[in-house]
Order: structure tokens, then sequence, then C-alpha cells
């Protein structure tokens, strides 16, 4: 990991690990008069020991194949779980504090959880937003023109949300996620679903943000493709551990990824070509964590 | 990694002034802009309740049945106050036109609670359950608020005024005639119990941080609060007294303001009430806090 420490730093972890406990039910009816008086816990690793440097205007991602750990890694970063575990500081805040300082300069979009209310209009939702991040009437004005014009989306603003494809859904997830100029955007999975026209008009925008606004994005995504046209920078995670932190072209040339591969075949060549050794010692490592509650 | 090296530590000497004065952007919430965090909330609060009834608005049957729906089980309370009360012309000192003001001010906290808060608090469970509570801490404002008052009914606000009606007619029938101080007394009590009915509300819900299935607590509640609505804390002896003055303190909830309106409230009972708002309001904010910091959101 760069040593080389500045104001520039934006994600800061170190030894960063995540760890649930869940409950093993034994098989059938006498399993669970069991589980009543006495209950086995396992721990399951979802992050394990992970360091990652992400600088102002980086533009990164994260990929993996499911239960890789990247959406666990996410909520960490903004706070919305807790690390069991190691060093992390995100715009110079420790997220899981969940301080209102730290929350009003990111902003999150979750492939699979909308923001919007499906029954009321875009022109609506932003309404709401403005009064959370309070965000004066001409910014409002200002940024609400700049990602309608950007994201084509005139005709579109005063219908209900629900009668949107997904293309255009997600489209207004990102416009409502960045009316107040956030300084990070996290995105989990946000082509998740969306055929390859709208992936791409999405992929160009986020590139737009990029570049025009200087917001540093962290990008989750299964699809290779995302990564290729996107990041300049690619992290390849699975089992919960950082296996690949670098250029996204070398990653593409030393494994010979193709922009239409599955990501379980793509995962496969890497263990099989690079030093996975350690990956076969940690077999209950990764995944998204369930909780760990009494039932 | 050396810890020391991390820029956590620097960095958080910075004031958040400085943060939003180094850069370029806008932070929003530091422009001038809804400064005060009163101010914050009330505009947030004006926003929830304008969008949640243009939702209802656009389905006119989910709109107007809740009108409907809740007048018809007001009649219903009516009617089994009736039944129950209509052979009883006393219960202790309190005569038939105080337990029309007692019934009266339960039946208002709960209208308030339904029109403010309830269909909120409902939702949290499931939310929890869902995973959906990480767009509710990622936002900046407290997600407890958020929560409460998303799904503001205002199908609930004709049972407000009927309410209002029953405990006005309750005390011209029962020939009570409070003094100012005494009315004074009344809204105060009151106010402090919609906070007792919301803690319950919340606390029965933040259960669901510590274990999957809060349904029982639901049920728990539901028959508590139908028995203490047509059951005056003053009926109650020995173990219901502790269940209901102490664990679940339902039977306070209307029993202390009318108490106070008729100027039987004694210093200890009234020092008991205000001693459990407290504690119960302290004991919701800490389960809420720490299911919050214990919440592990359930994978994508």
């Amino acid at each position: 990991m760069n040593q080389g420490y500045s104001d520039d730093i934006i994600i800061y972890a170190a030894g960063l690990s995540k760890t649930y406990r869940r409950y093993k039910k034994k098989e059938g009816i006498r399993g669970s008069i069991e589980g009543l008086f006495r209950r086995e816990y396992e721990e399951k690793t979802a992050v394990n020991n992970m360091d990652l440097l992400v600088q102002k205007g980086e533009f990164t991602g994260l990929i993996g194949p499911n239960g890789a750990g990247k959406t666990t890694l996410i909520k960490m970063l903004t706070g919305i779980i807790a690390p069991t575990s190691g060093e992390l500081s995100v715009l110079g805040f420790t997220p899981d504090e969940r301080r209102d300082a730290f929350k009003r300069q990111y902003a999150v979009v979750m492939g699979q959880k909308s923001q919007l209310f499906f029954e009321l209009t875009v022109n609506d939702i932003l309404r709401l937003f403005q009064a959370i991040y309070e965000i004066p009437e001409r910014e409002f004005q200002e940024n609400k023109r700049f990602f309608v014009e950007l994201f084509q989306v005139r005709e579109l603003m005063d219908v209900q949300v629900r009668t949107l494809s997904l293309g255009e859904r997600m489209k207004m997830e990102l416009m409502v996620a960045l009316l107040h100029n956030p300084r990070v955007l996290f995105l989990d999975e946000p082509t998740i679903g969306l055929d390859a026209v709208a992936s791409r008009q999405i992929r160009k925008f986020l590139r737009e943000v990029n570049r025009e606004r200087h917001t540093t994005i962290l990008l989750t995504s299964h699809y290779v493709e995302d990564i290729r046209m996107l990041c300049d920078r690619a992290v390849v995670v699975s089992h919960g551990r950082k296996f690949y932190d670098g250029s996204t072209t070398e990653l593409f040339d030393r494994y010979r990824l193709k922009e239409d591969e599955d990501m379980g075949a793509v995962m496969e060549r890497i263990y099989r070509d690079g030093d996975a050794a350690w990956l076969q010692e940690t077999p209950e490592a990764g995944g998204d964590g369930p909780d760990g509650k009494e039932e | 990694m050396k810890k020391d090296k991390c820029p956590c530590r620097k960095r958080k000497r910075q004031s958040e002034t400085e943060r939003g004065s180094e850069n370029t952007y806008f932070i929003p919430g530091k422009a001038g802009y809804g400064r005060g965090r009163p101010g914050k909330y009330l505009r947030i609060l004006g926003v929830l309740i304008k969008l949640r009834i243009q939702r209802l608005m656009l389905f006119r049957l989910d709109f107007l049945a809740p009108f409907f729906v809740d007048g018809s089980l007001f009649a219903v309370q009516i009617l089994a106050f009736d039944a129950i009360y209509g052979n009883v012309e006393r219960i202790g000192t309190w005569n038939r036109g105080a337990m029309l003001v007692y019934i009266g001010s339960f039946s208002l906290l709960n209208a308030v609670s339904m029109f403010l808060c309830f269909f909120g608090v409902v939702r949290i469970p499931e939310k929890i359950r869902s995973g959906e509570l990480d767009l509710y801490l990622i936002r900046p404002v407290s997600p407890l608020f958020y929560l409460s008052f998303e799904q503001i009914n205002p199908g609930s606000l004709p049972l407000v005024g009927m309410s209002l009606c029953m405990i006005g007619y309750g005390m011209w029938t029962g020939g009570l005639r409070p003094v100012g101080r005494q009315v004074a007394a009344y809204l105060f009590w009151m106010l402090l119990m919609a906070v007792l009915y919301y803690d319950m509300e919340v606390l029965m819900r933040s259960l669901s941080f510590y274990v999957l299935s809060t349904s029982r607590m639901d049920q728990l509640e539901e028959a508590s609060l139908e028995l203490c609505m047509k059951l005056p804390g003053t009926a109650l002896y020995g173990v219901y007294k502790l269940l209901f003055y102490c664990l679940l303190p339902y039977g306070l909830m209307a029993t202390v303001p009318l108490q106070s309106l008729i100027g039987e409230l004694s210093p200890v009972g009234g020092t008991w009430a205000a001693g459990i708002v407290i504690g119960f309001s302290i004991l919701t904010a800490v389960a809420w806090k720490r299911g919050i910091r214990r919440y592990e959101s359930a994978s994508s």
C-alpha cells in the first residue's frame, strides 16, 4: 500500500475485518428442540484484514464474485455497520460514529435498494433531499439543472417513479444521490439487472460525474465490463480478501479478462494463474453476513 | 501499516468549517441555509407531511377510507364504553363523566400517535430484518425521526377531533369545572404521556435489533392498550397495578392526566409518573442507540 499520505486521502483502511456470528441449526425437529436450550454459533469472516487507500478524485472498482465481501466493505465505509477490527477513516471521519457532518459529504447508490418513493415524482422527491441535506435554493436549482441535462431526463421529472424503466430509475437514483454534491460516491452494483444500452448510459454518466465534479467514486460490481470501462484502478476481492490492487489495464492483460465474462470464470482463472494458496487456507471467509440475532 | 500514520488523527483535528472552506465543494448544511437542528427537523417534517399527503391522494380510496375506518373504530369504542359503564355510576371517586374524559384522553393519545408516528414506527422491525434500515442510516438526519414521521396518517385526524369532543362532553356531563391551573396540569401530563406512549412504541420495536421476531410484543402491546383504554389505573390492584404502572405503564397514560384535572393527583403519584416517563425515555434511547450500533444489516 502506498505509504505517502496526504490530505487528498479520502479512504484509509488498514487491517479492516468484519466477522459475523451465525446460528447453526441441527437438522430436523430434534435440532430445533435442542436449539431452544443450547445454540451453536459459527463465525463467518466477510472482510478479512483488508488494506485500502483511495485518493481524491479516483475512480476505483471493487470487483469480485457474489459473496466476496464487496457490499460489506461498502457498508463499513459508509458507517452502516461497524468493523470488527482494523483502522478506518473516510473523509477524516470514523464512519461508524455516523456523524451528520460525515454523512453530508458522501452518497450511496445501491443497485438493489431504492431511495425513491415509487408513488411520487422525482421533482417531489428532490425537495425532500433538499431539506435533508439543507441545500440552498440556488444550489439546488443549479445541481438539478446540471443532472437533468446530463442524464437527459427532463421529460421524466414529473412522472411517477413506478412508471419508469429500470434504467431510467437508476438515473434518478443517481440524481437524488448526487444532488448535494457529495465528495465521495459509493456505488454498489449500479448496473445490476440493466440491459446493455442502459448500462452503457449509466457508465457514461458516472465517468462524466467523476471528470466534471471530481467526485471520488468507489464502485462495486461483478460485471467485468463495468470495471474496465470506468475504473483506472481495480481491486479484486474474493473470500473477504484483497487479491489484486492496481491498474485495471494491467489486471485485464495479466489475466486475459474479457468484457462479457462471467465473474465466476474470471475468479477461477485468477485462482489458477495467480498465487491463491491462502484462499484454500481460509475457505470459510467471505460473503455478506447475515445478522447474528437470537431467534 | 503503522497506527501513527493513520490520517484520521490528523484530519479529525480539522474542524468541519476548515474542511468545507479548503475544497471547492458546497458542503450542504454549512451555507447559512437552515442553520440549527430544530429548524432543519421542522422543515423535514413539513416536507414529509406534504409528500405523504401527496402519496395518499394518488389513491383516492386509500386516502378517504381511513376517515371512515377510524370513525367506525371510535363508534365501537363508544358502544363498548356504553356496554361496560351503562349500569355503573361510579368507579371509586370517578363518575360517568370522568370516565368519559378518561376514555377520551386515552383515545386522544392513541389518535395523535396514529396521526404522527405509529405507521412509521410499526415498520421498524421490517426495515431492520430486510436491511432497508441502511437507507436511513446514511442520511444526515436522525434515523428514528425519519422512520417515525415518514408515514404520517391524516386519516387519524378526525379521531383526534372526536376524542376532543368526547373529553368536552365528559366534562360537561360529569360537572367537571377545572380551573386554569388544573387545565394546564392536564395538558402538561398529556404531553408527558404522549412521550411515554411513543417511548413504548419505539421500545417494543427496538427489540428487533436483538431478536428476529417481535410479533408477540405487538400482541402484548395491543392487549395492554385495549385493556387500559377501558379500565382506568385507579381500578387496578396488586399485580395488575405493578404490571400497568411499572412494567407496561399503559395504566398511567390517561389516569394521571385525569387525576391532575380533577385535583386527585398526589405528589407521590406525580413523582412516580414523571419518574416512569423519564425512566422509559432513557431506556428507549439506550435500546435504540445500542440497537443501531449492533445492527449488522441483512445481506443484499
